[in-house]
């Protein structure tokens, strides 16, 4: 388990890790390295160059603005769990950060890699899936480009990152001021393995109580995290069996695969289950701050 | 002794070992700098089976720092093939491949280069050109007339079927009023310690010695070394001050050695091999026993069960090694603790192309146990009679020992009635059912599971030659000496590697209730191999018994030395002297001290009585408490002590998640007298876990192309303390007869019935649907399956 031999480079701008990018093919970056530095030890990576992206001034932090909130992508996974901003206006991201492998882990990876990585099974880009929020990248000629979710994640570990470009921030929308509850829910084998089936949630809720604007998302059982549509929700009391109906008309093509750990009927019914579960935690996380 | 008379031994006394390790200050193997090392990578087959044509290793040896290629061919010329525990002799071993690939992963050759970085660079450079051979996965279908032998030289792939009677059976199964048929499989899960085997060698051609450090946990090491490589036994010295990070019997690397040993004497420099993990999963020949019982059971309308018929199936894998003797070492335990008259076993391994089978804690008993407890289950479900009301009226009762079982082996004491009552009194049963019906009707599965069963421990090899006739061991004897020295210092010395037993805790604790003296005070020393007393290593569960009698009874011999010495100082008798903490007192009230002995004994040689040796040392050879006969019509005396525990396990989960979690674990514990309650402690807890993987998770996958699908922990998926409860323990002692203290063995606890209480809480939370589980590990996507399925059907 050594890696094959690689170069290392640790470039202090953007500018110069897009040139370094751009110019070799085999060139991979490394923020935290929490699934590239096991997989090169296994050598199922072999890049010619790791461009190190963790020295690079302006890329961690975390920002709000009026209607965002801004996520520098080599932000520790730790340090955007214990953010106050985040909790407060993104508050199903982070709820999911809870569940991203376990606090060593978190401490070194980073919420870009993660999305970076389009594994279907991470949490960080179910999140992102279901708020709608924006990969930006940056490319070799210094221009952002940006990309909703469901153009970017393609597959499974594929993704339509630039040639040459990285990507520098996530632009997340800030909840609304109407009573906004979330819920994440995913089951694994163990605590911090890929999950089996895993759903994000969030409901904005009207003055009346009913349900104002619905949101949900699948993660592990497709090739990608899927944002599914449920808006047959609005309007309703967001009742067990509204929710119910829902989930299982909007779930009842979902399209999985058997592997080792889990039949493909077994995902399916747990992606349900899974979403009805985010679902009611989400109304009751609203309905609570409704008062 | 009584336990008031005991200062030391029972105490919660730190354990020694420990604050090294807390430290980080271990010397483990991988920590040894030896200047000149080289370093070893392997070329894995990626064949199940395979016929080799030839190897290329030119491009690899053509790269700078790379100093050998070694393969099957060259080694297997030079050194006798490993050891092989049955009477096969055409099922031979080699530590790399010879002439054919017979599992995926196995090593066909080995690259020594200046780093283990460059090593593995060139090990992607060897070329094997091989042809594709037939082979085989499932062990039924191994044993199928027409399925192609692994070892095409041995005609077949059956390894061992032996068929045991023990007792009436025909004539019990007649006069039965039920009878009932159930199977059951153990998966093929073994223990995998955090650090990989690895292992050192050195050859010093000017005094022809060859020096070994290694992770190891095996007896006759060094023997087995010398065999293979022809040399004199006097000529291989391992070192036994290495640490080793966790083995619970899997360390066994005599083929890593043999092989480094070959490279080390051929290029005259240090050679290193430490596996990663890739290395020990896919071939560290380390995967434990993988289990099909099929069991026939007859028993009466008022519970009492006569006879079983058990077959046990065993896979081995594609090399014989120790792995069929985990079919023998059940049979000293093999009616559990129950009263059963009679009993045939038939014992079947065979050989596929998978990885080798090696000891795992329990050698055998895990699955054993899974599987009476799983049909004791059966037969109460059978009757309508409640579970733990079945066990009791099978149990074998207090008074009813020493008790012969069947199979010949005595059963030395134990109290499992009140065992059990300890633990329902502690973990309240109606209420624990209570809860059960509680979390039942919030609309969750829930179920109670309990497992009570035995840990057979004082490990002799009786099953050596009760599987193998040619095979004549009747002693499995463990040494040990103490010294105290010139400035009345008490030093013990141990024979061994010890892989987290706490044996230095052990040999102190013993040593100084002996002598009386505070056990902090006692240094605990490992000679190498040539300076060693002889010895087994600790398997077996036996080191409680076997080291500390060892020590124990040295220290008594020390003592007797101590008084003779005093006693003629005094001028008395030496059997009306007392000995008290180092000092001898006459019966007048006279008394002399610890230095003045001391004195005498290293430098008074004209005050020691006659017949005296000069200088303060004694040892003694413990040979295994009534482990004496070879087997005779089929049975023996297995173990001589038999450690009982009970486990009673509530566990829920939501039917269609179906994630396991465990609500409650108590286990009662009795292994007679505790010398250390911090390592049966450790042991306990740490076998439980061990256990909750067997049972849930842990699982060597082999895919329909013979291709080993858990090659890492992200799928072989060991418990975290996420999924570990915490445990309650609910001590008893009933001591051994037979041992110094009335200590028995500890260090398999929790992994033995563990297995057999959770599976048996995943069925009783089942039961609403009217459906069983039968297979581990239970997977949560298989229990989801099940209960939708038993729906639809429904």
């Amino acid at each position: 388990m050594k890696p094959a031999q690689f170069d290392y480079a640790r470039p202090k701008t953007v500018e110069e890790a897009c040139g370094i990018l751009a110019a070799d093919m085999d060139a991979r970056v490394l923020a935290g390295g929490q699934t590239l530095v096991p997989m090169l030890a296994m050598r199922l990576s072999r890049p010619s160059v790791l461009v190190d992206i963790t020295r690079i001034a302006g890329l961690q932090g975390i920002a709000c603005s009026d209607d965002t909130v801004e996520i520098g992508a080599v932000t520790r996974q730790a340090a955007a769990l214990a953010s106050e901003v985040i909790r407060a206006e993104v508050p199903l991201l982070a709820k999911a950060l809870r569940h991203v492998g376990h606090p060593p882990t978190r401490c070194r990876g980073t919420v870009g890699g993660s999305v970076a990585h389009g594994d279907p099974s991470a949490e960080i880009p179910l999140a992102v899936t279901v708020l709608g929020a924006e990969i930006v990248f940056v490319g070799e000629d210094g221009e952002e480009e940006r990309f909703a979710p469901e153009d970017f994640f393609i597959g499974p570990m594929l993704t339509t990152a630039p040639m040459g470009g990285l990507l520098t921030r996530l632009v997340f929308p800030r909840r609304a001021a109407a009573p906004t509850g979330t819920g994440f829910r995913e089951v694994a084998s163990r605590r911090s393995d890929y999950a089996f089936a895993s759903a994000g949630a969030q409901v904005v809720l009207n003055a009346d109580g009913t349900c104002a604007e619905a949101r949900l998302g699948i993660g592990s059982v497709g090739d990608t995290p899927v944002a599914v549509d449920i808006s047959g929700l609005s309007g309703t009391r967001l009742t067990a069996q509204d929710i119910r109906g829902a989930v299982v008309e909007a779930l009842s093509d979902l399209e999985t695969v058997d592997d080792l750990h889990a039949t493909a009927s077994y995902r399916k019914r747990a992606a349900v289950r899974l979403a009805e579960l985010a679902l009611a935690e989400a109304r009751d996380d609203a309905l609570e701050q409704a008062g | 002794m009584t336990d008031q008379q005991r200062r030391f031994v029972s105490t919660n006394r730190r354990v020694r070992e420990d604050r090294r390790f807390v430290a980080g200050a271990g010397r483990y193997v991988a920590d040894l700098d030896m200047p000149g090392t080289l370093h070893v990578a392997l070329v894995a087959s990626t064949a199940p089976a395979a016929r080799i044509l030839g190897i290329d290793a030119s491009e690899a040896l053509a790269m700078e720092g790379v100093v050998d290629v070694l393969t099957g061919e060259e080694l297997s010329a030079a050194v006798t093939p490993l050891m092989n525990g049955l009477d096969t002799p055409l099922v031979r071993r080699f530590p790399l491949a010879v002439g054919q690939i017979r599992y995926a992963g196995e090593w066909v050759a080995a690259v020594v280069a200046e780093s283990r970085a460059l090593a593995e660079d060139a090990a992607e450079k060897v070329r094997v050109r091989t042809e594709a051979l037939p082979f085989v996965i499932d062990a039924e279908a191994a044993l199928e007339p027409d399925a192609t032998p692994v070892h095409p030289e041995h005609g077949s792939n059956l390894l061992l079927d032996r068929t045991f009677d023990w007792g009436p059976v025909a004539e019990d199964f007649a006069a039965a009023e039920e009878r009932l048929s159930l199977r059951v499989t153990w998966g093929r899960n073994s223990t995998v310690p955090i650090e990989t085997f690895g292992v050192i060698a050195r050859w010093n051609p000017w005094e022809e010695m060859l020096d070994v450090w290694a992770s190891i946990q095996m007896p006759k090491y060094a023997d087995q070394i010398a065999r293979a490589l022809k040399l004199p036994g006097n000529a291989v010295r391992v070192h036994y001050d290495v640490d080793v990070g966790g083995s619970y019997g899997v360390k066994r690397g005599i083929k890593h050695t043999v092989l480094v040993a070959y490279l080390a004497r051929k290029l005259g420099r240090p050679v290193r091999l430490i596996e990663d993990r890739l290395e020990n999963m896919r071939a560290g020949d380390a995967q434990g026993p993988e289990r099909i019982f099929d069991i026939d059971v007859a028993f009466d309308r008022d519970g009492t069960v006569r006879s079983m018929k058990m077959r046990a199936l065993d896979n081995a894998g594609a090399y014989a090694g120790r792995a069929p003797f985990q079919l023998g070492k059940p049979i000293g335990a093999i009616v559990g603790p129950y009263r059963i008259g009679s009993v045939q076993y038939r014992a079947m391994s065979v050989t596929t192309n998978k990885a080798v089978q090696e000891a795992v804690r329990g050698f055998g008993q895990a699955p054993t146990n899974y599987a009476i407890e799983t049909m004791m289950d059966r037969v109460a479900a059978h009757l309508g009679i409640d579970r733990l009301e079945l066990r009791r009226r099978n149990l074998i009762r207090a008074e009813e020992f020493p008790y012969t079982i069947p199979s010949g082996s005595t059963y030395d004491s134990g109290d499992y009635h009140t065992v059990i009552d300890k633990v329902l009194a502690h973990a309240d049963y109606e209420a624990l059912k209570a809860e059960r019906d509680r979390l039942r009707a919030e609309g969750l599965c829930a179920g109670i599971g309990i497992a009570a069963c035995l840990e057979p421990s004082g490990g002799n090899s009786s099953f050596e030659p009760l599987l193998n006739e040619k095979n004549r061991t009747s002693t499995w004897m463990e040494g040990s000496r103490v010294t105290i020295d010139a400035l009345g210092f008490v030093t013990v010395a141990i024979h061994t590697t010890s892989s987290g037993q706490g044996h230095e805790t052990l040999a102190a604790t013993v040593v100084g209730e002996e002598l009386g003296i505070d056990p902090d005070r006692i240094r605990v020393t490992r000679p190498d191999s040539l300076s060693s007393l002889p010895g087994n290593s600790p398997v077996g569960s036996r080191m409680a018994i076997m080291l500390g009698g060892a020590a124990a009874r040295a220290a008594r011999n020390l003592k007797r030395q101590l008084v003779a010495i005093g006693a003629h100082a005094m001028g008395i008798d030496p059997d009306t002297a007392s000995y008290e903490a180092g000092t001898i007192t006459a019966p007048d009230g006279r008394s002399i001290g610890w230095d003045e002995l001391v004195d005498i004994g290293h430098r008074r040689f004209h005050d020691l009585p006659s017949g005296t040796n000069p200088g303060l040392t004694a040892s003694f050879i413990q040979q295994v408490p009534t482990g004496v006969a070879l087997p005779k019509d089929g049975k023996v005396q297995m173990y001589p002590c038999y450690s009982f525990e009970f486990h009673l396990v509530l566990m829920a989960f939501d039917p269609v998640l179906a994630k396991p979690e465990i609500r409650r674990y108590v286990i009662g514990h009795d292994c007679g007298t505790v010398i250390n309650p911090h390592i049966v402690r450790g042991m306990t807890l740490g076998g439980i876990a061990h256990g909750i993987g067997a049972a849930l998770l842990e699982e060597f996958t082999y895919d329909e192309g013979g291709q080993l699908m858990t090659q890492s922990f992200l799928d072989y998926l060991m418990p975290s303390s996420h999924e570990v409860p915490s445990v309650e323990i609910v001590h008893h002692c009933t001591p051994s007869p037979l041992t110094e203290f009335g200590q028995k063995g500890s260090g398999e606890s929790g992994y033995l019935g563990a297995p057999a209480a959770i599976s048996g809480a995943v069925q009783d939370a089942l039961s609403p649907w009217g459906v069983t589980v039968d297979k581990l590990p239970l997977r949560m996507s298989t229990i989801s399956d099940t209960i939708a399925d038993a729906e639809t059907a429904a």
